[in-house]
């Protein structure tokens, strides 16, 4: 490859700085984590009071929010690892994008779980005197163990780049140069390194499958492990997953779509990926599709007297109208879009990217709270707000709150780091060149 | 009105306004019953149940406030004050303070007034017993022996021609000893049965509680007597307290969950750990 393709491909990958747009983006998002802050002051220095969560509802949007936050994370392991084990090479230049969603993601998953607690002060005891038997135990396990792999995920593939943007010191502020230098001024791209990243890589990406697998799986196991209508399901675990991916693909769409044109990718991030992302986009609604008929189909079929209120209320109750939103944003319309060839050019693809997305956290919120409202035993003698769930104004602030804080975590990452590898996008092109060459060159 | 249309618009209005006001006014009638009971021969109380018919249905009505009293309704003789539950009922034991009133006859009169409210007025029940009691016995083969007593001029003379119930006390409920439910005394106040239930699970000891009961008898109120038994088959029920269970505290998880957890949590973390090390490496090959 000729030194000014490869400077050309360097120059277009580095981080850019913000634009006007940019900066009002991360001052709304800054102003929406500074409401969900002011909010969560609020909540301990009144108490868990202040939520709409009562005796039958104690896990309201937090643990939805939560929930909602481990699927997406899921992404990381999807993109990065069964691609890269698969020997997909088109999503090379998806992988950074879909690790950091992970790891913001993860991060806030985590920082969800304390909001959710009356004592927060407390949460030290939870490893403490944590009991091995519960779920939640090895919900923090997992957790953590899944926030480490990200991270080496992310960093690992992130030192050759590191070492090629010390070389643009003058594009570049003095403390982010510090930094680039902290992290990776000990990279050299000689051959022993590359051989250790990328073995390093290799053994990440399938350590991150079932730790990815488990992560969600035991997420799914506080609810199924519990016995109460709409929770009591065998299901659960591929439920969840299916629902994580699919979440999670929608989510790096969105992502795709707004570096691509916010920092000009079109060369990088191609149509192709659009429609490739599409396809796969398709596949997981479809699956998803499915292991939601078995979770309502089959119970419904025997309408059992103890979920007959939980699972009517769904369908023509009082959650119908957010159940069949979240059936038809988060599957049924994405479907119908990317089923088709021009439904997955950019723009469609990113709407149903959004709507996948947006269905998907409502779908999360239909798993926590109303079978909460469903007891097997009648709520008699209790106030009538124990029989509703409806958020505070402080909730949605903090729910909205971290939802911004993951945002704003991935904006400032791509500020810093190039969101596309370019080492990686590099070596591919020259591998393609020299591909392309051998073809062309008679024997 | 013809003229003026709006005056009898007037006084429909007021019509049903006082109507309503009126109704609001009406209190419901309250009907209370009022029943002694005598357990084991040891403790004496009585109970009453507040009901009251509101829209055509009859409901058990709780929060009523009720006062028991012994011979009259005097000051000296209250027994005491009790609230009617959810279920409508008040309890009240017949305290030791009323021994001497309890004394002076054979024969006793029990009343309980209801404190008048905003729902209802003041109404009142009241039972009369003659005091009695059972005694229950067992002979060999397995027969059970109850007599019934009653007092009669300072004596304990048996009562014949009353019907009584000879079972097996279990958790929630009374098991016939044999197919018979019931029995008639005989001149001797005594009625036999015989115990027919074989492995029966008891206590810990194969301990069976037997009841010999009398049910809402117009003349001696609700009488029962018991006796243990050692005819049930032993049930020992080892606590799995502090065993490793999957239902255990903290520290007693079963260890083959705490192998296989600790085992993968292992296996991950030095994977992790390795690959901390070749970052490491990394940085020394660049150095």
């Amino acid at each position: 490859m000729e030194i000014s393709a490869k400077q050309k491909i360097t120059e277009d990958l580095l981080p850019q700085k913000f634009g006007k747009p940019g900066m009002i983006w991360v001052g709304v998002l800054l102003a929406l984590c500074t409401l969900g802050l002011v909010a969560y002051i609020r909540q301990l220095s009144k108490g868990l009071v202040v939520t709409g969560m009562r005796d039958y509802v104690s896990w309201g949007i937090y643990i939805s929010n939560f929930v909602f936050f481990v699927a997406i994370s899921l992404v990381g392991s999807l993109i990065t690892a069964v691609l890269r084990l698969s020997d997909v090479h088109w999503s090379t230049p998806l992988t950074r994008i879909a690790e950091i969603i992970a790891v913001s993601a993860i991060t806030f998953a985590s920082l969800i779980i304390i909001v959710d607690m009356g004592r927060p002060e407390r949460f030290y005891n939870l490893f403490l005197h944590g009991r091995l038997q519960s779920p939640i135990i090895w919900d923090v396990i997992v957790i953590t163990t899944y926030f480490f792999v990200s991270i080496l995920l992310l960093y690992i593939p992130l030192m050759p780049d590191l070492a090629i943007m010390i070389k643009f010191k003058d594009k570049t502020s003095k403390g982010l140069h510090k930094v680039y230098s902290y992290l990776g001024s000990f990279w050299k791209n000689n051959p022993a390194q590359i051989s250790i990243s990328s073995k390093a890589i290799n053994i990440l990406s399938v350590t991150i499958i079932p730790v990815a697998f488990a992560i969600h799986t035991v997420t799914s196991w506080l609810f199924a492990t519990t016995y109460r209508p709409g929770w009591d399901s065998t299901n659960f675990g591929a439920y969840f997953i299916s629902g994580a991916f699919l979440v999670g693909a929608g989510g790096v769409i969105v992502a795709m779509y707004i570096f691509r044109k916010a920092y000009k990718l079109e060369k990088y991030i191609t149509e192709s990926h659009f429609d490739r992302m599409g396809k796969v986009l398709v596949l997981l609604a479809l699956l998803y599709l499915y292991f939601n008929v078995n979770e309502f189909l089959v119970p419904a079929f025997k309408m059992k007297k103890s979920e007959e209120e939980h699972l009517l209320g769904l369908f023509t109750g009082e959650f119908a109208p957010v159940f069949w939103f979240a059936i038809t944003t988060a599957m049924i319309i994405p479907i119908l879009i990317l089923i088709f060839k021009k439904g997955r050019k950019p723009l469609p693809a990113f709407i149903a990217g959004i709507l996948v997305v947006i269905g998907s956290w409502f779908k999360r919120y239909l798993i926590v709270t109303p079978t909460l409202l469903h007891p097997f035993l009648p709520m008699d003698n209790v106030p009538e707000a124990y029989k509703h769930y409806y958020p505070t104004w402080e909730e949605w602030a903090i729910a909205i709150g971290s939802l911004a804080g993951a945002m704003l975590i991935i904006t400032i990452f791509a500020r810093i780091f190039p969101i596309i590898p370019i080492q990686e996008t590099l070596d591919e092109t020259e591998e393609l060149e020299h591909h392309q060459q051998t073809i062309a060159t008679p024997q | 009105m013809r003229k003026h249309p709006y005056i009898a618009f007037v006084v429909i209005f007021f019509s049903l306004l006082g109507g309503q006001l009126f109704a609001q006014a009406e209190k419901n009638e309250l009907s209370v019953s009022l029943a002694y009971y005598n357990s084991n021969n040891q403790m004496h109380y009585l109970k009453a149940q507040a009901r009251s018919k509101i829209n055509g249905k009859l409901q058990m009505i709780p929060g009523i406030e009720l006062a028991f009293y012994i011979t009259d309704e005097t000051a000296p003789n209250l027994l005491g004050k009790s609230i009617t539950n959810a279920k409508g009922v008040a309890v009240l034991p017949i305290p030791a303070s009323a021994k001497d009133e309890w004394n002076k006859s054979a024969a006793q009169h029990f009343s309980a007034v209801s404190v008048a409210n905003k729902q209802f007025e003041t109404t009142s029940a009241t039972v009369d017993i003659v005091k009695a009691k059972i005694q229950i016995d067992t002979l060999t083969d397995r027969n059970i022996v109850a007599t019934l007593f009653e007092l009669k001029d300072s004596i304990w003379a048996p009562v014949k021609e009353v019907d009584l119930k000879v079972a097996i006390k279990r958790q929630g409920g009374d098991l016939n000893v044999n197919e018979t439910p019931t029995y008639t005394t005989d001149s001797l106040g005594m009625v036999t049965a015989e115990f027919k239930r074989e492995n029966l699970p008891g206590d810990s000891k194969g301990n069976l509680i037997l009841v010999a009961k009398l049910d809402e008898s117009e003349v001696y109120g609700n009488l029962t007597a018991e006796k243990i038994v050692p005819w049930g088959i032993i049930e020992n029920h080892p606590s799995v307290f502090d065993h490793r269970t999957l239902f255990a505290r903290r520290g007693y998880s079963p260890l083959w969950l705490e192998m296989l957890a600790y085992s993968i949590v292992v296996i991950v973390w030095v994977v992790l750990f390795y690959l901390v090390l070749q970052i490491r490496k990394i940085k020394q090959l660049g150095a």
